[in-house]
This record gives C-alpha cells, sequence and structure tokens, in this order.
C-alpha cells in the first residue's frame, strides 16, 4: 500500500523511529548513499550482466533506481518497513526489461520478465514522471547558479561557508540565490501559462 | 502574486517553511497564512518543487561522483592530470622492474606457463539460455574473473552429473585460474581423453598448459597436439624451449 500524502518534506513529527538509511537519504547525506551504492550495486550488476547488458548498463539502471529510492524516501511516498536492496533490485530490473524491450533491443530474448510474480509493486506510478519533470526544471539553470544552490539546498551548507569557499560576501551569495529562484520560478510559470492557454 | 515579482522576504520566509527552518510560533502564523491565501499556497507549491529539482540535480551529481570513484577503484588508478600520468607511469615501472625480475628469476616451466596461459572466455550467457540458472550465475563469475565462486557454484552440479563434460571442463578451467593446477589435471584428461566432448581439443591445450605449471614436464612432452591447427605450432614452440 502506498503513502498518498501529498509531497511534502518529511520532518521529526514521524512516530515510529527510522531506519538510519531513511534518515540519511532524507537529509541527502554522502556516507548514506555511498553505502547504499556500494552494498546493493553488486545484485544489480550480476542481473543485467547475466541477461545480455554491460558494467555501464548495470550502473545506469543501478542510478536511476537510486534516483527513485531518494525522491520516494523525500516524499514520504515509501511503503512501511521498506527494504532498500529489494526495492533497488526490483526497479533496476524493471528498468533494464524496459531497456531489452525498446526497439533497439528487440533481438535480444526475454525469458526471465518474471514482474507479474513480483509482489505489489512499491513504486509509486507517477515517480519517473516526476522525475523527468524536475530534471527539466534543473537543466534551465547555468553552472553558477547551480553551483550555489546545490550547496545550499543539496548539501544544506550555510549562505557564510558558501561565501567563504567562494570567495564572496555572504549577501552576494544571498542574492545570487534569489536571482537563481526567481529563473526558476519564471520558467515555472511560463510553463503553467502555457498550459492554462492551451486548456 | 502568481503571475508577478516574489520580493525576497515572501521568497525566503517560503523557503524556510519549505526547509523545516522556522520555529513553532513562525510556522503557526505561516500556516494561518497559507490557509488564507491560495496565491501564498500555490508559491510555497512552487518554491517545494523547485527546490526538490535543485535537490535531485545534487543527488544526480554525487551519484556520477560515486560511480565514477566505484569505476575507478575496480580499474586500480585514480587522480586527474598530472597526478594520473605520474600513477600510469610509477604502475608501469613497477611492473617493468617485476618483468625484469620475472624473467631471470621464474622457473622455466612458471615462466612457459605465464606466456602462453588466457584464461578460456566462457560461454555467452544470454536471455533464452538460461535454462539452468545455477549454472548460468557461476558463468557470469567466471566470466567476471572470480573463478573461486564459479567453482564453488559449479562443483554441486557436478555432484549431481559427474559425467558432464561442461561442467568437468569449466571446473577445471577456473582451478586452474586461481593456479590450482593439481585439481584441474584430472578434470581436463577425463574431458581429453572423451572423444564426443566438445571441448577435447581445448581441454588437450590446457592439460598441457596444466602439466607445465605443475612441473610435470615429462608429462607435457607425452601430449600430443599435432593434429590440432590452432594449437600445435605453441606446443612446439614451448616443447622446443623445455628441450
Amino acid at each position: 500500500m502506498l503513502h498518498t500524502a501529498l509531497p511534502v518534506e518529511v520532518t521529526a513529527i514521524d512516530i515510529h523511529p527510522q531506519p538510519s538509511w531513511l534518515a540519511g537519504l532524507r537529509r541527502n547525506d554522502p556516507a548514506t548513499v555511498r553505502t547504499l551504492y556500494t552494498k546493493h550495486f553488486p545484485l544489480v550488476r550480476q542481473y543485467v550482466l547475466k541477461n545480455s547488458g554491460t558494467g555501464s548498463d548495470a550502473q545506469d539502471m543501478f542510478q536511476e533506481a537510486m534516483t527513485v529510492l531518494w525522491l520516494s524516501v523525500k516524499e514520504g511516498r515509501l511503503v512501511p518497513d521498506a527494504d532498500p536492496g529489494g526495492f533497488l533490485y526490483r526497479v533496476a530490473k524493471n528498468k533494464w526489461l524496459d531497456v531489452v524491450r525498446s526497439a533497439a533491443h528487440k533481438h535480444m530474448k526475454v525469458v526471465h520478465d518474471d514482474r507479474a510474480l513480483d509482489p505489489a509493486t512499491d513504486v509509486p506510478d507517477d515517480i519517473e514522471e516526476r522525475i523527468v519533470r524536475l530534471r527539466g526544471v534543473y537543466d534551465k539553470l547555468d553552472d553558477k547558479c547551480r553551483a550555489v544552490l546545490d550547496q545550499f539546498y543539496f548539501e544544506r551548507k550555510d549562505l557564510a561557508t558558501i561565501a567563504a569557499g567562494m570567495g564572496v560576501e555572504e549577501e552576494s551569495i544571498r542574492t545570487i540565490k534569489y536571482r537563481c529562484m526567481m529563473k526558476l520560478r519564471a520558467f515555472r510559470k511560463s510553463i503553467s501559462g502555457e498550459d492554462q492557454n492551451e486548456a | 502574486m502568481s503571475q508577478g515579482a516574489l520580493d525576497r522576504n515572501t521568497f525566503e520566509a517560503i523557503e524556510a517553511y519549505v526547509l523545516d527552518r522556522m520555529d513553532t510560533d513562525e510556522r503557526t502564523v505561516f500556516e494561518q497564512r497559507m490557509a488564507m491565501e491560495p496565491a501564498l499556497r500555490e508559491e510555497v507549491d512552487l518554491e517545494r518543487e523547485n527546490i526538490r529539482a535543485v535537490e535531485l540535480g545534487g543527488v544526480t551529481r554525487m551519484l556520477n561522483e560515486i560511480a565514477q570513484e566505484e569505476g575507478t577503484k575496480s580499474a586500480g588508478l585514480s587522480g586527474s592530470g598530472w597526478g594520473t600520468y605520474l600513477k600510469y607511469a610509477a604502475v608501469i615501472a613497477v611492473i617493468a622492474t617485476g618483468a625484469i625480475w620475472w624473467f631471470t628469476r621464474v622457473p622455466l616451466n612458471e615462466r612457459l606457463f605465464a606466456e602462453h596461459y588466457a584464461a578460456d572466455p566462457g560461454l555467452p550467457v544470454e536471455m533464452g539460455v538460461a535454462d539452468d540458472p545455477l549454472f548460468a550465475d557461476a558463468m557470469v563469475a567466471f566470466k567476471l574473473g572470480d573463478n573461486s565462486e564459479a567453482r564453488s557454484k559449479w562443483s554441486p552440479l557436478l555432484k549431481a552429473e559427474p559425467n558432464n563434460d561442461t561442467l568437468r571442463y569449466y571446473i577445471a578451467c577456473a582451478s586452474l585460474g586461481m593456479n590450482d593446477a593439481l585439481s584441474a589435471i584430472p578434470l581436463f584428461e577425463g574431458v581429453a581423453n572423451d572423444p564426443a566432448s566438445a571441448f577435447r581439443d581445448k581441454s588437450k591445450w590446457y592439460l598441457f598448459l596444466a602439466y607445465i605449471k605443475q612441473g610435470e614436464l615429462e608429462k607435457a612432452k607425452a601430449l600430443s597436439l599435432d593434429d590440432d591447427p590452432a594449437y600445435r605450432e605453441r606446443v612446439r614452440a614451448i616443447k622446443a624451449e623445455l628441450e
């Protein structure tokens, strides 16, 4: 069963204690991401290699699966007591089966498509569409904006630390951050305006 | 608010709310405002989405970095610029030194084995042919160079089918790949003496190399591969060096 809550940041009001990997992903902790990667990638790699893929294919599938896991956690849309290894394996496996079934890979034979035998999928239906949309927004940023926003929103550094690292005044970073976010806002507004006009 | 500009104070208030950096009182007041101002709610949703997009960019960057590091680790080299060139140079120097030592110190049979041995590439493991997933799992390990895992997965299968020449051949290959020529020899001998086996010729070649490695040079010399166009020249050259 899926959590159907709105995509909001899940905070400390949760009643049940959460596993460390879950808390780590929520705060974008690099050590947690690295641990999940090194622990669960080998199984995915083995599956992809066994099914006509390369090491590079395996990395692509695993990274996509990690992204799906991360976003599901951030938005509180993961089933309770989810097993991250099982989740990553299922998502990566299904993605690879989609690849081998695509036009470019029609010559490959697929016998182990046991998706129908999998337990009810725990991947939110619209999550991949959402990832594509969010990537489209991020693509609108130039390198300078990415450097500042990434440190502030992803790495959660404070303005003073970012300013010291970039050799500028704290107020400059604050202004750059505001302007960059206003660029994204304008982009999103233009899209929603177009959608309304089409409607 | 929705189509016009968003002033910096409002933007930062929304940011503090989304990032959960408001204290309880501030949060309560802000949520009361949201309840009464649909335009503010819309701005909150929009800013949350934009922050999420930035975070997604960050997570993608982090995953790429980890993948790159893992790949570099497995390649045994890391770094960039001159550091990388220096590391390459150091590695080449170590290999060259090792090679000089090897060719001057290593016994003849070990040197001949090292010169001529190349691991069997294994069988293709494709969808549609994995009738036996256990065999296929082991073959994936073998192709990745993990001979120990391959042998441990194939060995129980051979117990169930002791006359299976494919299993005997690949277990022998995995053993030889682990420098365990002693275990490989009887398995290669069995397949090399089986005229019906598709692995007969390759078994004779690897048996020849296994004898060399093990120092059983008389047995190696007695083994004839004169009828085998793929291996006979190499066998003659090795035998000539042994003389």
